[in-house]
């Protein structure tokens, strides 16, 4: 071995052991938890496939674990709309005031989560924001109920505290954009939208992807939006695994259904995310 | 000269048509971001037992109250304590990763997956197994026994993939040459090295530290009976409505979005932009 490959080798150790410790082990532990047994008395590592049959005959597994890949689903899709044109706007300021608007984008998201999803309890709850202004306007004349603790909220929820994730890779890929290209097809007699379409779109489509797996992922693993605002219809799978460890004490049962949650966005990712390379998603190509 | 302009934004033109759109959805969006915020900021002043409209009179009794709860201070003193470590720690890590990742490794793409499973899996699942690694493991869950070494590996991808783009350009002859006259491993490094990437270094370590103050669902799952401040603000916000909750939300973001902002000035002078927090 080379003196210089030794010292790259020594170099990465430090965080490599560290990782192996602290992120690897788990993840094996919990696989292997999955296949254990928990009963009264603990989890004793006796091999067992009950716990996936157990997912498999309570059809309540099912159907929120499709629950919440719809709702990741859909928050993606919207997260997308929602920041497409976004991206577009930062990108097309002049340099002077990029990174005040760039700033302006990032402030919120610099704070906790558990904050950013209570902020919107005093938007949507009877004496919130919107209530008291559709009323104050005279179009409702009682607080709507509906406004809160349901799937929708949920969403909504999801789009505010992840939507960043979409705006900045798509900004990321518009911004390096080279706007010869632009010139260039408007030369051609291209009109503004057909450049858009056919120079500006496909080129950003990293961009787009990157910002997809992000906000899927994160979606898909969310626990405090659901439970804070999503009441009873808008639980996601989350919410199904925490219990299992904080209040009936099954680790196994909770471990096989971490592991369900693990595999099924890892599914996602790779049958919609052909193209997507995930090292690409997080160094930005 | 227009085949001279170097950014997209000079390309304003082509677009023109849907300019004026563009800037009234841009409009739109920062009210989405905001109209919440600010509504937190104004009900933190708001004298009234319920959270919400209407405002009903001026008080910073909510703030004296956070303020004087031994809880709470405790909760930030721990999150503060808890980031600054985190952030040291992740950040070294991160920097010998980085400078590692310059050189030709034997199985580098397998080495870039793991770095990168702390970010991959899904929140809740990067709690529980922290839950069993431990409690298995029979480790006295605290402070700093356990949500230390969690923060550190969930602060870690982000120190690494902060600090990659740096260290790629940087030239590894220079370290080589001073090695090659007789310096020492850390004469190199403290005189070579660490001045040139010190920028990146300690906006990296910014990052690091709100990104484990924010932090809540892995630590939540791996704390002993110390909070930090975002599992403070849950446990009051799960046991009932109290009505000083906004006050709560507004220092947390204060801090947070405070740090975060030194942060990007300090990046944006060394000319890079900051990745987000994840949660």
């Amino acid at each position: 071995m080379t003196r210089t490959k030794l010292r790259g080798l020594l170099l990465v150790l430090p965080a490599t052991l560290w990782l192996l410790v602290f992120s690897v082990a788990p993840v094996a532990l919990l696989v292997a938890m999955s296949f254990w047994t928990s009963s009264i008395f603990g989890t004793t590592a006796d091999f067992t496939l009950d716990n996936y049959k157990v997912i498999l005959d309570d059809p309540i597994y099912f159907k929120v674990l499709f629950q919440t890949l719809r709702i990741a689903a859909t928050v993606t899709v919207v997260s997308l709309i929602v920041s497409y044109p976004m991206a577009f706007f930062l990108a097309t300021r002049s340099n002077r005031t990029k990174a005040l608007f760039l700033v302006l984008v990032f402030l919120p998201f610099w704070s906790s989560y558990v904050v950013r999803t209570f902020v919107w309890l005093p938007m949507l709850g009877r004496t919130g924001l919107v209530n008291t202004v559709l009323i104050n306007v005279g179009l409702i004349n009682s607080p709507l109920d509906w406004l809160i603790y349901n799937e929708g909220t949920t969403h909504i929820g999801l789009v505010y505290v992840y939507t960043l994730f979409m705006t900045l890779p798509i900004y990321l890929s518009l911004d390096k954009l080279d706007p010869s290209l632009i010139e260039a097809s408007a030369d051609l007699g291209a009109g503004p939208w057909r450049t858009f379409r056919r120079v500006v779109l496909p080129l950003s489509v990293p961009g787009i992807l990157s910002g997809c797996v992000m906000v899927f992922l994160l979606a898909c693993g969310a626990y405090v939006t659901p439970q804070l605002l999503g009441g009873t219809s808008g639980i996601m799978f989350g919410n199904v695994i925490a219990p299992q460890y904080t209040v009936t004490n099954n680790w196994a049962l909770g471990s096989a259904l971490s592991v369900v949650l693990v595999l099924v966005v890892l599914l996602c990712l790779i049958v919609f995310g052909r193209k997507v390379r995930l090292n690409d998603v997080f160094t930005g190509g | 000269m227009a085949a001279l302009s170097s950014s997209f934004s000079d390309t304003n033109k082509t677009f023109s048509l849907g300019r004026t759109a563009l800037v009234i959805y841009a409009g739109l969006f920062y009210a989405f971001l905001y109209v919440p915020i600010l509504l937190l900021v104004y009900l933190s002043f708001n004298d009234s037992q319920t959270i919400g409209l209407p405002f009903k009179q001026f008080t910073l009794r909510w703030y004296s109250q956070i303020f004087n709860s031994q809880d709470m201070l405790a909760a930030i003193a721990n999150s503060v304590v808890l980031g600054i470590l985190s952030a040291v720690i992740a950040t070294a890590l991160a920097v010998l990763l980085a400078l590692g990742f310059r050189y030709d490794l034997p199985m580098k793409g397998l080495l870039m997956k793991i770095v990168l499973m702390p970010i991959l899996i899904p929140g809740v699942v990067g709690g529980v197994i922290y839950l069993i690694f431990f409690g298995y493991g029979e480790v006295q869950f605290g402070l700093w026994t356990t949500v230390l070494p969690v923060h550190i590996t969930w602060v870690l991808p982000f120190a690494f993939l902060t600090l990659l783009p740096r260290m790629h350009g940087l030239d590894r002859t220079l370290e080589e040459a001073a090695a090659d006259l007789g310096a020492r491993p850390m004469t190199v490094f403290r005189r070579i090295l660490f001045p040139i990437i010190k920028p990146g270094v300690i906006a990296t370590m910014m990052f690091s530290f709100t990104l484990s103050f924010d932090e809540f669902i892995r630590t939540l799952f791996a704390m002993g009976s110390q909070r930090t401040v975002p599992v403070h603000l849950w446990s009051l916000l799960s046991n009932q409505m109290a009505p000083f909750l906004p006050a709560v939300g507004v220092v947390i973001m204060i801090i947070s979005m405070s740090v975060s902002l030194i942060g990007f000035a300090l990046t944006a002078r060394s000319g890079r932009s900051v990745p987000v927090d994840d949660h």
